[in-house]
């Protein structure tokens, strides 16, 4: 787990997209924990069973282990600091379900069967372009594991993800761009770096998004 | 006038030059093309095949935020060559589908 930050006080422990999409915005979440030292917040990062530093392989890894993973992390906070926050991205907030945290704080949150849906996508994508046939229904039927974008996924993992929705128990609050016209508590202008091929940053929305986050748990009583 | 509705919130996508707005702001968004380039695509500027951005994956993304954005659904079986091939192709394409 990477650490930011003061060793006391209220910490926040961040949730990145699952798949792909944590590759392209690790650099980003990194940046908003960064900011968040300079607003007197901890930091941290873990990696999930099976992605990351993980030793677990990917194609070992369910849900409920990732959901259970996420909680110790939590846990382990605890004894260290005032209080404990999740920032969730995206996949993310699928994962930030049993912790026992004071405030939860949730960036473009979506269900697991559109997680899925993208993913069928991109799998689609890549047999058009070989020439093979694919079909996106058979990612969560039974079966053995199946590679997307370079990683091997376990078909139970995707099952479960297709049936998972985010956690909407109080207090939480939602944050999307201006592009997306889901409801929120507040829309801030960026680009979804989640798309983008490459990895990317933006430090202007970082520090947006760190001053949002900030004022969110201080009107929670920090 | 499409209204897709999401948990709640309505989509309202009326005109062809909003269709056009939203699809610049996603090329440039999610491949990373500069504005000024995209301000400057015509409706014959190709796309798919000519652009070195655009490449399967990224087709991935960028439908799906075309999707999310105008609140509309593109099935796998729609997307071919034909509606990615210039600017003018995919911006009719979406706007077929969000002004139903």
């Amino acid at each position: 787990m990477l650490r930011f930050g003061p060793a006391s006080g209220p910490v926040v422990i961040a949730a990145l997209p699952l798949f792909e999409e944590a590759n392209r915005t690790r650099a980003f979440v990194v940046t908003i924990l960064r900011q968040l030292t300079l607003r007197g917040f901890a930091g941290a990062l873990p990696d999930l069973p099976g992605t990351g530093e993980s030793l677990i392989e990917t194609e070992q890894a369910s849900l409920s282990d990732w959901i259970a993973a996420f909680k110790s992390a939590t846990v382990a906070l605890r004894p260290t600091y005032d209080s404990v926050h999740v920032i969730a991205f995206r996949g993310g907030a699928l994962v930030d379900r049993d912790g026992a945290v004071e405030t939860r704080w949730h960036f473009s949150p979506l269900p697991g069967r559109t997680v899925i849906r993208d993913l069928g996508r991109i799998a689609l994508a890549a047999a058009k372009e070989a020439g093979t046939h694919f079909d996106p229904a058979s990612l969560t039927a039974p079966g053995l594991p199946v590679e997307i974008a370079g990683n091997r996924l376990n078909r139970a993992l995707l099952a479960a993800i297709e049936r998972a929705e985010p956690i909407a128990s109080p207090p939480l609050r939602i944050v999307r761009l201006d592009s997306d016209p889901l409801t929120a508590d507040r829309h801030l202008p960026g680009m979804p770096l989640w798309r983008r091929s490459d990895p990317d940053n933006d430090s202007t929305l970082a520090a947006l998004l760190a001053d949002d986050i900030a004022g969110w748990i201080a009107s929670c009583g920090g | 006038m499409s209204r897709a509705h999401f948990s709640g919130v309505a989509v309202h996508i009326d005109d062809n030059e909003q269709v056009d707005a939203t699809v610049r702001a996603v090329l440039h968004d999610v491949l990373g093309i500069d504005a000024a380039r995209v301000a400057a695509f015509r409706s014959d500027t190709p796309l798919f095949g000519a652009l070195p951005e655009l490449d399967s994956m990224a087709v991935a993304g960028l439908l799906t935020e075309l999707e999310d954005r105008l609140g509309v659904l593109i099935e796998d079986d729609e997307v071919d060559g034909e509606m990615l091939e210039t600017f003018g192709a995919l911006t009719r394409f979406m706007a077929g589908k969000a002004l139903q």
